[in-house]
């Protein structure tokens, strides 16, 4: 089991894996995936914005289930390693990977919020569903995100 | 209780095939960034493809609009910004929420950042709500026109709801 777990499988299988969870939610709950806006549910639902939780909460609880049983089948459970960030600024600079990393988390919940999609909802769902602004936010965050990993490679980020 | 049933269950599945292919590890997604690496590239393609392929044959059952939406200033400007939080952390909503769920410590930091996120831009919004004067990016009102397509191909225009109305109906685009 863990050495199954721990090869990734053929892009082809889990390529066509995700489309097929994004048609099914189409059918089953003629709604679109997006984690996001379950993010969001949760936060409006504990500020008092909504009254209720939307299904997309449950489905993002469902992705942390999801993942504690990826971590406990595969052995691979805990980590205190976050990449570069984590690597760059170590020891007594932890404390500046915790605030990149809660400022990055920042850009990623208000960017997203404003394109009204992320990487999930603009990029596999509303390209699935040939909506035009999804396929401009894809484009536009595929580019922003590939040009700025080479310039934080450029500046020293390992 | 069905409704939440399902979304569990494939929130799950979504979740574990994250961590399967290797997404929910900021290092993967980082050589993926730098295009050392074409795994998102081709899965993200062969994802689309088959999600339009079945999006459309669900659709041809329904007599019911395909959400979609034209694009706007918002898209861009959001999506940089979403872009550059992406780059910066190599993770983004669906791996994050992975890594709380599989002991990934500095996770709490970018899912507390997301939620912070969000409330600045309730904020943003409700702030500007309040003064109709100054319009924020999130609140232009040219901002919220949606386009349905029907099922015999016609396009027509239709003002969006509110944002919560709009969580809460099917078949309107809510690609959030």
């Amino acid at each position: 089991m863990h050495h199954f777990l721990n090869e990734r499988p053929a892009w082809y299988f889990i390529g066509p894996a995700f489309g097929l969870i994004v048609v099914g939610v189409f059918a089953t709950l003629n709604a679109q995936v997006g984690v996001l806006g379950g993010f969001s549910s949760i936060v409006e639902r504990s500020t008092g914005r909504a009254q209720t939780l939307g299904w997309k909460a449950w489905f993002v609880l469902g992705i942390v289930l999801g993942g504690l049983a990826f971590g406990l089948l595969s052995g691979t459970w805990g980590s205190n390693d976050y990449g570069w960030v984590t690597r760059t600024f170590d020891g007594g600079w932890s404390v500046v990977a915790g605030l990149v990393l809660v400022g990055a988390g920042m850009l990623i919940g208000y960017g997203a919020k404003v394109a009204r999609g992320c990487t999930s909802g603009n990029g596999l769902t509303g390209c699935s569903f040939g909506s035009p602004s999804s396929f401009v936010a894809t484009g536009t965050f595929f580019a922003t995100a590939v040009g700025l990993s080479f310039v934080i490679r450029a500046l020293g980020g390992s | 209780m069905r409704v939440k049933a399902i979304s569990v269950g494939f929130g799950t599945l979504f979740g574990f095939l994250l961590c399967w292919g290797t997404f929910g590890q900021p290092d993967a997604i980082r050589r993926m960034l730098l295009l050392e690496d074409a795994y998102l590239y081709l899965m993200f393609a062969s994802a689309v493809a088959v999600g339009a392929v079945g999006i459309r044959l669900v659709h041809r059952l329904r007599d019911a609009p395909l959400p979609q939406t034209k694009p706007e200033r918002r898209h861009v400007v959001g999506a940089a910004i979403f872009g550059a939080g992406w780059a910066v952390s190599d993770a983004c909503p669906g791996p994050i929420a992975t890594q709380l769920g599989r002991g990934f410590g500095w996770s709490l930091c970018t899912a507390g950042g997301i939620v912070l996120g969000i409330l600045l831009y309730f904020r943003r919004e409700e702030s500007a709500a309040r003064s109709p004067g100054e319009f924020t990016l999130a609140s232009r009102p040219a901002s919220s026109s949606t386009v349905a397509a029907s099922s015999s191909g016609t396009a027509s225009l239709m003002a969006s709801a509110p944002v919560a109305s709009r969580r809460s109906s099917t078949g309107r685009a809510d690609f959030e």
